[in-house]
């Protein structure tokens, strides 16, 4: 009952949302050459049929799934499009391919996951995993440095930023992890001033995962994905333990790891100074934030129209800076509604976290939320001037292969757990014996 | 095309674009609050729960009384040697709540009188407004919060 109602509203939101794609889509074209767009038709069918069969597959394999978070990320996805072809035709050809191909990862993840909580299993698994997939891009001969970050691995033809995958890696990993060792790493062994410590020898593990993680981002020179480790693995263990002393300890070892970072590497310098003093070199080492400020300050409330503003100029605008395009063209109206969209869909992770029935999923369910709000928050905070500027993508909206189909994964798993066992439970008659053997032991 | 009309267009697609948000609140809101008047009728009992209540409420025994959500009050469950609450259709009581899990918590009688024990639930077990970590004695008059649904022991 509960699951047709969530799959029409998904229904709804879906078409509501390719109808807004396809009417941005044509303004677009409009604002930018006068004339309508020759494909718009196919396009619109496009963008349909891919929302439409992530749609079925949901029908199919997770029923009781929430409803309203494939339609919000197709509808990211779609803005997100609509400004890359807007400024960049080869990179919307590009786009369009890996959105395939990302929605394909979806379908194939709720697939081959039918039960969230069998990843348990593999925790170690994912652990090399994901500290192997960070380590990829420092091997000589694969590795490449793009803009000053070595984020990227050559294959062959294939280029694609290994860290985009590890970060969901890693996030079953400390929620697996922390879900055995919660309740030791919540005994206070002993006492600092006010905090409870517990005993260090639990911590290893984690300790290590996270230090390899973050010396990797150091060697890698990508601060936004350090930042963002940092933050899933104290949010995991605040909510795995459920003690507050964890946030203030995490909070600690943060500012004194930024201080650190800043005294000792120039890049971090740099990043500092053009954060608070962007004009003292607006044409050089500012130029990109300072370009984003004027686009933003052109967009103002409702935005210069889009095709009309003047985007080009800003560097990196199809994907790190694609906010500052958004703002300009949409103005206000249309960056606080990518803002509200990112908020909506913390809320609805947030709310899946609650309800799942095992702590794994409750944790999993957690920290894939904290990786997608706070990678939005990162980059849309650096673009605006709240934050350092750290390279990372918006989620679903920039361009990008690797984040785009790592960000399909995890909405799948989060979709997942949402769906709870509804579909693999055991008949009423049969659970009886189940739930009371549980209840003996 | 004119300038003036492309801007109209453009308010116009950033009006849909929030309304596609009022519509996703909407969505979720119905489910958190799923309990007004000419929304969702209100879920009716397990037959097999009102069986048994009517079969042992001659005894004379205690009971659990449904206080909260509104649409379930007054709701009686009669508290038998052991009773289980929870979202799984195997539980004695169970529970249309998104907030219990699926086996939440355990009433049972000892010697002494009546406990309640959380069945390791997500979001936990309250009597009286605190959390239960071990078997508690409950009597009569004590509120037990399971998910979003409140019980009063009642005799």
């Amino acid at each position: 009952m509960t699951s047709w109602v969530r799959r029409n509203t998904e229904l709804g939101l879906i078409v509501l949302g390719a109808v807004i794609t396809a009417g941005l889509y044509v303004l677009a074209s409009i604002g930018r050459t006068a004339s309508l767009p020759a494909n718009i038709i196919p396009f619109l069918l496009i963008v349909l049929a891919l929302l439409a069969a992530g749609h079925l597959a949901m029908r199919r394999l997770a029923p009781g799934a929430d409803g309203v978070l494939l339609p919000i990320a197709g509808l990211l996805n779609g803005i997100g499009y609509v400004m890359i072809a807007r400024l960049d035709q080869r990179l919307a050809g590009l786009q369009a391919t890996w959105t395939l191909i990302g929605v394909a990862a979806f379908i194939g993840t709720l697939i081959v996951v039918r039960r969230v909580r069998d990843l348990e299993r593999y925790r170690y698994t994912f652990m090399l995993l994901g500290v192997g997939l960070l380590l990829l891009p420092l091997l000589p001969g694969i590795g490449r440095n793009i803009n000053g970050a070595r984020i990227w691995v050559s294959l062959g033809p294939l280029n694609f930023q290994p860290g985009e995958f590890a970060k969901i890696a890693l996030a079953i990993f400390f929620a697996s992890y922390l879900v055995e060792k919660r309740e030791v790493l919540g005994i206070a062994a002993r006492r600092v001033g006010p905090l409870a410590l517990p005993e260090i020898r639990h911590f290893g593990p984690v300790l290590l995962a996270w230090a390899a993680s973050l010396l990797v981002m150091v060697a890698e020179k990508d601060l936004g994905s350090s930042l963002l480790f940092f933050a899933l693995f104290i949010t995991l263990l605040w909510v795995a333990t459920e003690r507050a002393s964890y946030l203030a300890v995490g909070l600690v070892m943060f500012s004194a790891g930024a201080v650190i970072a800043w005294r000792v590497f120039a890049h971090v310098q740099e990043r500092v100074d053009i954060w608070l003093h962007p004009f003292a070199d607006p044409s050089g080492s500012g130029y990109q934030v300072v370009q984003a400020t004027f686009a933003l300050a052109w967009g103002g409330i409702a935005g210069t129209g889009l095709g009309l503003g003047n985007p080009g100029r800003i560097p990196a605008a199809a994907t790190d800076f694609i906010f500052a395009a958004i703002g300009e063209e949409l103005g206000l109206l249309g960056s606080a509604a990518i803002v509200v969209a990112f908020l909506l869909m913390v809320g609805a992770g947030l709310r899946i976290a609650l309800r799942a029935d095992s702590p794994f999923e409750t944790l999993l369910a957690t920290g894939l939320t904290t990786i997608l709000g706070v990678q939005a928050f990162i980059i849309m905070g650096g673009v605006i001037r709240l934050v350092p500027l750290t390279g990372i993508t918006l989620p679903f909206v920039s361009y990008g292969g690797s984040s785009l189909v790592a960000n399909y994964i995890l909405l799948a798993l989060l979709l997942r757990i949402s769906a709870g066992d509804a579909a693999a439970a055991p008949a009423p008659g049969a659970d009886d014996e189940t739930t009371f053997g549980t209840l003996r032991r | 095309m004119p300038e003036p009309l492309l801007a109209i267009l453009k308010l116009c697609a950033l009006a849909l674009l929030y309304l596609f948000f009022l519509r996703v609140i909407r969505a979720v809101w119905a489910e958190v609050a799923p309990a007004r008047a000419g929304a969702a009728p209100a879920p009716v009992p397990k037959p097999k729960a009102a069986r048994r209540t009517s079969s042992r409420r001659g005894k004379g025994g205690d009971a659990l009384v449904v206080v909260e959500p509104k649409e379930q009050k007054g709701q009686r469950y009669a508290l038998e040697d052991e009773v289980t609450m929870g979202r799984a259709a195997g539980c004695t009581v169970t529970l249309d709540d998104s907030y219990a899990s699926q086996l939440h918590a355990r009433v049972f009688r000892r010697d002494d009188g009546l406990h309640v024990e959380d069945l390791g639930s997500t979001n936990g077990t309250y009597v009286n407004g605190k959390k239960v970590t071990a078997p508690l004695p409950i009597n009569r008059g004590d509120r037990v919060k399971v998910g979003a649904t409140v019980f009063e022991v009642q005799a």
